[in-house]
């Protein structure tokens, strides 16, 4: 079920827009658009923190070696707001996510859209279309 | 014999035939000489500060380094820890000095933020009752007003629930975290904590300051603190802590900014000749007109009150029109005037933004670091704010944890030389608009992510227009002579959101910071020294 990928992302992917605007910092300083990232895994940890949030996510590669990825999402309170509950990501949750990996090549990525197996696909805490996603 | 008891004499004496049983136990407040607000309840604004050694240990100790000796304030104690519990909190107390959230400028949760030694402001309206606390700008709202708490969230503040039970403010507190302590000795609760505070004002400059604590996983049954707060009638005005900032400072963690920051009162500005700025040049502009009915308070002024987000419009990564650069958005652009819609910037801090933009000055961004936004970026981040009007003030509380208290009687901006992250900002009514006038900038805060600059310089109008019951018209103009060519306005609305404000803890739980500092190191590392 951990199928470990590193899948370039179509850039028409870009034109959805969908991009994080509840920051406070710069995430161009700290991803890197040359670097996008789609994982498979398994939640380990869903850290319900603001302003960002962050999931935790372990993945096994094809020769059976496990990585812990950390990815960050919107806050806490723009998912709150959205209905998001921490019923939805418990330690387990089986996922496919993808963003965009840090400039200091460590296992951390920018969230953009996470795929739940039961199909939903849940944007990232906040979408650029949304101007006031953090208050709905 | 304090003031209050010959105030309960005399009412007592007074009134002795028809009140008897009343006046026969112990001082009670003297309900006819209280200071009373518009709808009748015991008036509890103004600035206060604890009267005790609450904050070292709540119950009676002897000293320790940094910690005085002092009488305990739990009234039914010892507290009743559970075993287990008993030694945890020795545990905690012999690691204080890095185990206390304190120590790292985290938020102090409730009720322990209420006898820190630091001082507070209470905020009353019919339907909320507001705190903003000199320590680290944090801010409490405690909703009078009926509405239900939230489920399935929890915070570091908890959430505030007040009645009033007679002249006493009873004030229920629950969804609190685990990670908060209730003093630097080390006492501590769990999630399952719920504090009932009840606040009596017994004389005109004391408040009786009551906690009950329960928490079934850590003691064996409810206990209660209690202490008098004391009116401030030394000062008009809360200053700042910025706990996390000065930390920072004073360890190099944060860089001063020689271009921005204020560097006291025996340098003083020296503007550049590109400054041409001249109040001929930004004309006063017209509110625009109202398109529906606009709320009113009782005495006719526009009711600006409840919760809002600004419409940015992208303007936390750029002020003027911009397009999409990775994961930067676009913008539509908020600069009114000049009419090109740029930013009039002088030469140097037109290179000085190029180089902000560098992802290893990404670091140097305040806000990256949790400190607070300043003024006016605190406005338009894509972050909600709830607007209060009690009577003499705007207050504005920012759900990113810093707060604006503008007081609307006219005093003049504090001596020069105190300058703060968010300045000092008084208010005026113009007709229905608002007019805010800050000062005493630190220069220390960016006007957005991407580094547009602002100095300590700068002087800041901002008015706030209501054009329907819904909408807010903003538009703050900047003269900043030691960065800017001339005085800039933006504009933009403020719309009423239907939630409540949240909490964002953002030091608590900050993990971005070091991949910036990553990122920063390196880049300086390849330049070398």
């Amino acid at each position: 079920m951990r199928v470990f990928r590193l899948a370039g992302i179509v850039l028409g992917m870009l034109g959805l827009a969908v991009l994080p605007v509840i920051a406070h910092h710069s995430f161009s300083a700290e991803f890197d658009s040359a670097k996008p990232l789609k994982l498979t895994g398994k939640v380990t940890e869903m850290r319900w923190a603001n302003p960002h949030a962050w999931i935790y996510v372990e993945v096994v590669d094809k020769a059976g070696k496990v990585e812990k990825w950390a990815w960050e999402t919107g806050g806490a309170n723009a998912l709150y707001r959205r209905g998001w509950r921490k019923e939805d990501l418990v330690a387990g949750t089986l996922l496919v996510i993808d963003g965009f990996q840090a400039r200091n090549g460590s296992k951390t990525a920018n969230a953009v859209s996470i795929l739940l197996p039961d199909g939903r696909r849940l944007f990232a805490g906040s979408s650029f279309q949304n101007k006031s996603a953090e208050a709905k | 014999m304090p003031s209050y008891l010959r105030a309960v004499t005399a009412v007592c004496s007074l009134t002795l035939l028809a009140f008897t049983a009343s006046c026969s136990r112990r001082p009670t407040p003297t309900a006819a000489l209280l200071p009373r607000t518009a709808d009748g309840k015991p008036d509890l604004q103004g600035i206060w500060q604890v009267r005790s050694r609450a904050s070292y240990d709540l119950e009676d100790h002897v000293a320790r380094a940094g910690m005085p000796a002092g009488k305990g304030v739990v009234t039914d104690g010892p507290i009743p820890y559970q075993p287990w519990a008993a030694a945890k909190k020795l545990e905690n107390a012999a690691n204080r000095h890095s185990a206390d959230p304190l120590a790292r400028c985290y938020l102090p949760g409730v009720p322990r933020i209420m006898y820190l030694e630091f001082p507070f402001q209470i905020f009353q309206t019919p339907d909320h009752i507001a705190i903003t606390f000199e320590w680290t700008q944090v801010h409490r709202t405690i909703y009078t007003n009926g509405a239900p708490a939230p489920v399935g969230i929890d915070f570091w503040m908890g959430d505030s629930r007040g009645r009033w039970e007679g002249d006493t403010l009873v004030v229920d507190v629950s969804s609190h975290n685990d990670r908060t302590w209730f003093d630097m000795a080390g006492n501590f609760h769990s999630e399952a904590l719920k504090v009932v505070e009840r606040y009596t004002l017994l004389d005109t400059n004391t408040i009786q300051y009551e906690a009950t604590i329960e928490d079934p996983k850590v003691f064996t049954r409810p206990w209660t603190i209690r202490m008098p707060l004391e009116r401030r009638t030394d000062t008009d005005r809360i200053f700042e802590y910025q706990c996390q900032a000065e930390a920072e400072e004073a360890n190099g963690a944060f860089e001063r900014d020689p271009m921005t920051w204020y560097p006291g009162p025996s340098h003083p500005p020296q503007i550049p000749a590109e400054w041409t700025g001249s109040a001929a040049q930004t004309p006063a502009r017209t509110p625009p007109a109202p398109t529906g009915a606009i709320k009113r308070m009782a005495d006719g002024t526009p009711n600006l009150q409840g919760y809002f987000m600004a419409d940015g419009g992208g303007a936390n990564y750029g002020l003027g029109k911009h397009e999409v650069d990775f994961l930067t958005p676009a913008g539509r652009g908020i600069v009114v005037d000049p009419p090109d819609g740029l930013l009039p910037a002088q030469s140097w801090a037109k290179t000085e933004m190029v180089n902000r933009k560098l992802p290893e000055r990404g670091y140097d961004d305040p806000t990256a670091h949790c400190f607070v936004a300043g003024v006016p970026r605190s406005m338009y981040v894509p972050s909600p704010m709830q607007i209060l009007q009690p009577p003499g003030y705007l207050v504005i509380l920012h759900e990113r944890m810093s707060w604006r208290t503008i007081p609307l009687d006219g005093r003049p901006h504090l001596p020069d030389h105190l300058r703060l992250w968010q300045g000092d900002s008084v208010g005026r009514w113009e007709g229905d608009t608002l007019v805010i006038e800050t000062a005493n900038l630190n220069g220390k805060a960016w006007l957005n992510e991407v580094g547009e600059v602002l100095s300590h310089a700068a002087r800041v109008v901002e008015r706030l227009t209501p054009t329907d019951a819904d909408t807010i018209h903003y538009e703050a103009t900047v003269s900043d002579p030691l960065v800017y060519t001339r005085p800039w306005t933006i504009a933009l609305p403020i719309n009423r959101q239907k939630d409540e404000l949240l909490e964002v803890a953002c030091l608590e739980d900050d993990q971005d910071l070091p991949h910036l500092k990553d990122i920063r190191d390196a880049a300086r590392a390849k330049k070398g020294p």
